[in-house]
């Protein structure tokens, strides 16, 4: 065989390879962009399910705090029935409000905030508060990853012939970053 | 006057593509080693002297690759941390592989007052991070979370597969300097004007090149701290707990830890032996950078 015919063996043989690692690489950006939505919900949810015990504990020791218990149980209850994740994000800043109150309540109860329970429930909302935040940043992070791809070349092309277009996203705004100092 | 601010994806991409001249150009060394010595020689010596470094560099540090998760625990004899006793540690993790999209590692604690943490493992889904009692005392939560943000960028960079390539090629030229060095000895005296100024040139190549790639080892290790750094920015988007981190070890006068040896520091957050400042950028260097992020 001639060289000629080599030649666009190769040439051929490499464009097929690069056609598959594109595609792959838009498959795998567009599906983490979907994983990392509902990341977002699954950890919504987690801070949902944390309250009851939160609440149970709080009337333990401070039950004629009627007024701060109810607007967190209202806030979950916001949370728990928004529809689709925008909403939701919506709703858990109303429910962070809500347990800014509460703890700042418990700060005149020592019986209260001396409690292990309220101790560890306390730091589990923190800590969910933050995976929420970042799960807000690896979402905003892939949509850039997927549409930087999208965008430059030689993306753009494959991108169109394989219909990867505009993804459909929601904007979801970065959370601001809490500092808060918490005793370990 | 305003520092010029860095964004922390082009330190990233820099200091990669710094890493990256860098392995090239102890690719090239090996290259034009072998040449040199094909010339001085016959060319089937050359293959020789290939294949037997390459088969004892690769065989030793593949098999200490595979598994260096388990290896770099064992040295320092690091316990599992247990997720009852350590649930602040845990969540700091989970929380920055909700970040970074990596899977989660294998958590570890070492006994060791100074503050200071590493990360090994050939591949994310094999990894470990390990923190000392003293990081996990003396830093606050956005300090810790720094660190162990640094470590899962050493982790999300593969950087234990990068060092370890980067030590095979350095290994291969070291054996190869010997096996040249040794068998100048041997050589019958048959060798003409050409073929003396090529041996020279081994010489000299046998002695300065092992010298020379291991200190560009060195310096891509510094680059490959800078990408860590970055990526924990990246993660946590707080370059100020890694800086409140570095500012407490430098404060720190714990004396070095006679557990460590001189094998694994390098996989160390700061280099526990203070003064060889080789496997890691200076500390004031590296907060300088993340202050302009």
């Amino acid at each position: 065989m001639t060289p000629l015919i080599w030649g666009i063996i190769g040439i051929v043989g490499f464009i097929v390879v690069i056609t598959f690692i594109y595609y792959n690489r838009f498959a795998v950006l567009s599906n983490r962009i979907d994983n990392s939505l509902s990341q977002i919900d699954v950890q919504l949810k987690r801070r949902a399910d944390l309250i009851p015990n939160l609440i149970e504990t709080v009337k333990g020791f401070a039950k004629h705090e009627k007024a701060a218990i109810k607007e967190v149980t209202d806030a979950r209850k916001a949370l728990v029935s928004a529809q689709g994740t925008e909403a939701k994000v919506k709703a858990d800043q109303g429910l962070e409000k809500a347990l800014k109150s509460i703890f700042a309540i418990a700060e005149g109860y020592p019986d209260l905030k001396a409690n292990t329970n309220f101790l560890e429930l306390q730091r589990e909302l923190a800590s969910t508060e933050d995976k929420v935040a970042y799960a807000r940043q690896f979402y905003n992070d892939s949509i850039l990853s997927y549409e930087n791809k999208r965008k430059t070349f030689p993306g753009n092309m494959f991108a169109s012939m394989f219909g990867f277009g505009v993804k459909d996203y929601i904007k979801i705004a970065e959370a601001e970053k809490k500092v808060v100092k918490v005793e370990f | 006057m305003e520092p010029i601010r860095v964004d922390f994806r082009d330190q990233i991409a820099s200091n990669k593509r710094m890493s990256f001249f860098l392995i090239a150009g102890i690719f090239a060394v090996i290259v034009i080693f072998g040449y040199v010595i094909s010339m001085a020689f016959e060319p089937g010596y050359f293959f020789l002297i290939m294949i037997v470094s390459i088969v004892f560099s690769i065989s030793y540090i593949v098999l200490s690759y595979y598994n260096s998760d388990k290896i770099a625990i064992a040295s320092v004899g690091a316990k599992k941390a247990r997720r009852d006793n350590y649930r602040e540690y845990y969540r700091l993790v989970e929380g920055l592989t909700i970040a970074s999209g990596m899977p989660m590692p294998r958590l570890y604690v070492m006994h060791s007052p100074a503050i200071n943490a590493f990360a090994s493992g050939r591949d994310p889904n094999h990894a470990v991070v390990c923190v000392t009692d003293g990081a996990l005392e003396k830093l606050e939560k956005r300090e810790l979370e720094g660190v162990l943000a640094h470590e899962l960028g050493h982790i999300a960079s593969y950087d234990m597969r990068y060092m370890t390539i980067v030590a095979v090629m350095v290994g291969m030229i070291a054996i190869i300097a010997q096996i040249f060095l040794r068998s100048l000895w041997f050589r019958s005296g048959n060798n003409s004007k050409g073929n003396a100024i090529f041996i020279v040139i081994g010489i000299v190549m046998a002695i300065l090149a092992p010298i020379v790639v291991h200190l560009v080892q060195m310096s891509i290790s510094r680059k490959r701290e800078f990408v860590a750094d970055a990526n924990a920015v990246k993660f946590t988007r707080y370059p100020d707990g890694l800086i409140g981190a570095f500012k407490k070890i430098q404060h720190d006068n714990t004396p070095v830890d006679k557990k460590v040896s001189k094998a694994v520091s390098h996989l160390f957050f700061t280099n526990p032996f203070k003064g060889i400042g080789s496997t890691h950028p200076p500390l004031e260097k590296r907060i300088a950078i993340l202050e302009r992020m």
